[in-house]
């Protein structure tokens, strides 16, 4: 904006009208399908209702957070997502960071590499659920490759089977589809850092592993937590796979991750009341890791 | 940077791209089982060890992917009803975001920054919070099992106008005088200076919002009943789910249904990865 003197005139009133057409859709938009659902969901999550009853929902007040607390089913879910979040985003943490830095360290073929850790992150979620379903057959290439590996000729590690090993198997294909997408993030925060200050540190006599931990990791921080707040987000979120896999025979209960539980207990169970508590459960959670996210940036502001 | 290279340094540079390979093998392993698959008989896809090299084509797989278990070629309607719902909710998210980020990025009135944080503040409402009461509203208006309960609840989205507003903020105020004071109309404005000038911005968030909506299965799973209306992830968990179906014909589903977003991420790769490029240059 050009600096105007303060008195607001004629143009400048018509401008702001402007303005206001301009974003008016997107206000009315997102106070019903964001605003009105949320608040929606904290009101119905003090009700006993049932999707199929006609009767008037009985108030309960906060009953569905105190059964919620007290069920060991929910604490399950809880146990379940949190495990798959865990379990997921530290391994994509590491492995990303490392792949970008070596990608970043390396002269040649770059751009291939770039390229092939993303492309799983191309198909959908639903298409990569399906295809490592086949890969945890019994006789599929799961057991083939561990075995060939471990050299335990003729072992079913019961990827699909076993509690433990299911849960295993939701992290490996998360971890597969969203390596890519990780890479590419570290690697645009690692060309974000000045040439000059290797430079510096080259002059200086200090050596790949030295460079790294003094230089690279401390400019790159905040790019580290907003990728592990993103990630932690993004895997609490989990659905697709979870429900594939069920949906195809595997044990419910070690995957039945929060997402899955609020759908099984609304949709299939008609019990709205109960379902809405745990969504604003989940919807706490999450804005839990938003605000450490805002604490954390704000902290570590970096200067060049 | 390179003065002298020693044996040690080749024996790391030899490590990494060891490990860079490996990781590779990991990534590309499972596409190349899928598209493989695809063209075998399911005796040969469970079988120690695997080949990965069909012995011919195996077409039935692809005739069964499109007809389904139950022979009613619901496969053409699901990837059509994707394509539209996809398409739909692209043209919607653009141009929504992008009026938005401009009302937001250039024009002063009250309320303005309240506004902004509002919108930010619902990207912390993650969609399966508001899933049900969202279903409810559905049903209520008469959307649910329809083109419109598909496409309304997601026709913008607060990271779209989060997009626009943070590229348009550094948009030249000077065009936008100048054709003030030519007379130009504000509508025409943002149609022919604000719109063709945001390209590569629209064409980063068109692909985010594109495959978002292919990529969907729990609001299908909720508001659609019927098979006409199902879209493909639905078909996808159909077709896996039921006990008799083929090993080779679940690929050659999961490979048709791929295709579309093969296609765009080879010819728009820049913006595909731009997409997620743009979360790093968020600091602060």
């Amino acid at each position: 904006m050009t600096k105007k003197k303060n008195r607001p005139g004629r143009i400048d009133r018509k401008l702001a009208r402007w303005g206001l057409i301009f974003v008016a859709p997107s206000i009315a938009f997102f106070s019903v399908f964001s605003f009105y659902p949320i608040g929606m969901a904290f009101y119905t999550s003090l009700f006993k209702k049932n999707l199929l009853s006609l009767k008037r929902p009985d108030f309960i007040g906060l009953k569905n957070y105190i059964y919620l607390f007290g069920s060991s089913d929910f604490w399950n879910s809880v146990e379940a997502t949190f495990v798959f979040a865990l379990g997921t985003f530290l391994p994509l943490l590491i492995a990303s960071l490392m792949l970008a830095a070596f990608i970043m360290s390396i002269s040649k073929a770059r751009r291939f590499f770039q390229m092939a850790y993303y492309s799983p992150a191309v198909i959908s979620s639903v298409v990569s659920a399906a295809i490592w379903l086949l890969i945890f057959d019994p006789r599929g290439l799961g057991n083939q490759w561990v075995n060939a590996i471990l050299q335990t000729p003729g072992i079913d590690n019961r990827w699909l089977a076993d509690s433990t090993m299911v849960r295993l198997s939701t992290m490996i294909v998360y971890f597969w589809k969203y390596i890519g997408y990780f890479v590419i993030i570290f690697i645009s925060g690692l060309a974000n850092i000045p040439r000059s200050m290797y430079e510096a540190a080259e002059i200086d006599g200090a050596t790949g592993w030295a460079v790294f931990w003094k230089i690279t990791f401390p400019l790159l921080k905040p790019t580290v937590v907003l990728v592990s707040i993103m990630s932690m987000l993004q895997c609490l979120k989990t659905f697709s796979t979870q429900y594939l896999f069920t949906q195809s025979g595997a044990p419910q209960g070690p995957i039945n991750v929060i997402t899955l539980n609020i759908y099984n207990t609304g949709i299939r169970d008609f019990r709205i009341g109960r379902a809405s508590a745990m969504s604003i459960i989940l919807f706490s959670i999450m804005l839990f890791f938003t605000w450490l996210q805002f604490r954390t940036s704000k902290s570590d502001e970096v200067n060049y | 940077m390179n003065s002298h290279i020693t044996t040690g340094d080749r024996l790391v540079k030899s490590l990494i791209y060891a490990v860079l390979i490996l990781f590779v093998i990991f990534t590309v392993a499972p596409l190349v089982f899928m598209i493989t698959a695809s063209m075998m008989p399911a005796k040969d896809i469970v079988k120690m060890p695997y080949r990965w090299i069909p012995e011919s084509f195996h077409w039935p797989n692809f005739y069964k992917a499109i007809a389904g278990n139950d022979g009613r070629f619901m496969f053409p309607r699901n990837i059509l009803n994707s394509l539209i719902v996809a398409s739909s909710v692209t043209v919607t998210t653009v141009l929504l975001a992008c009026m938005t980020g401009y009302g937001l990025a250039k024009f002063r009135f009250r309320g303005r920054t309240f506004v902004f944080m509002m919108i930010m503040a619902t990207m912390m409402i993650p969609f399966e919070a508001i899933m049900i009461p969202l279903y409810l509203v559905t049903t209520k208006i008469g959307l649910q099992n329809s083109y419109g309960g598909l496409i309304v609840p997601f026709m913008v989205n607060a990271f779209g106008v989060f997009m626009m507003r943070q590229y348009l903020v550094t948009f030249p105020d000077e065009f936008i005088e100048a054709a003030r004071i030519d007379g130009m109309h504000e509508m025409r404005i943002f149609w022919s200076i604000i719109f063709p000038n945001s390209a590569p911005t629209i064409a980063t968030l068109s692909i985010l919002a594109f495959r978002a909506q292919w990529d969907n299965l729990l609001w299908p799973l909720l508001v659609v009943q019927s098979e006409k209306m199902k879209t493909i992830p639905l078909y996808i968990v159909k077709f896996t789910a039921e006990k008799h179906s083929d090993e080779g014909a679940m690929m050659a589903v999961a490979l048709l249904a791929s295709i579309p977003m093969f296609i765009l991420f080879f010819a728009l790769s820049e913006y595909f990865i731009g997409g997620s490029a743009v979360f790093s240059s968020r600091k602060g």
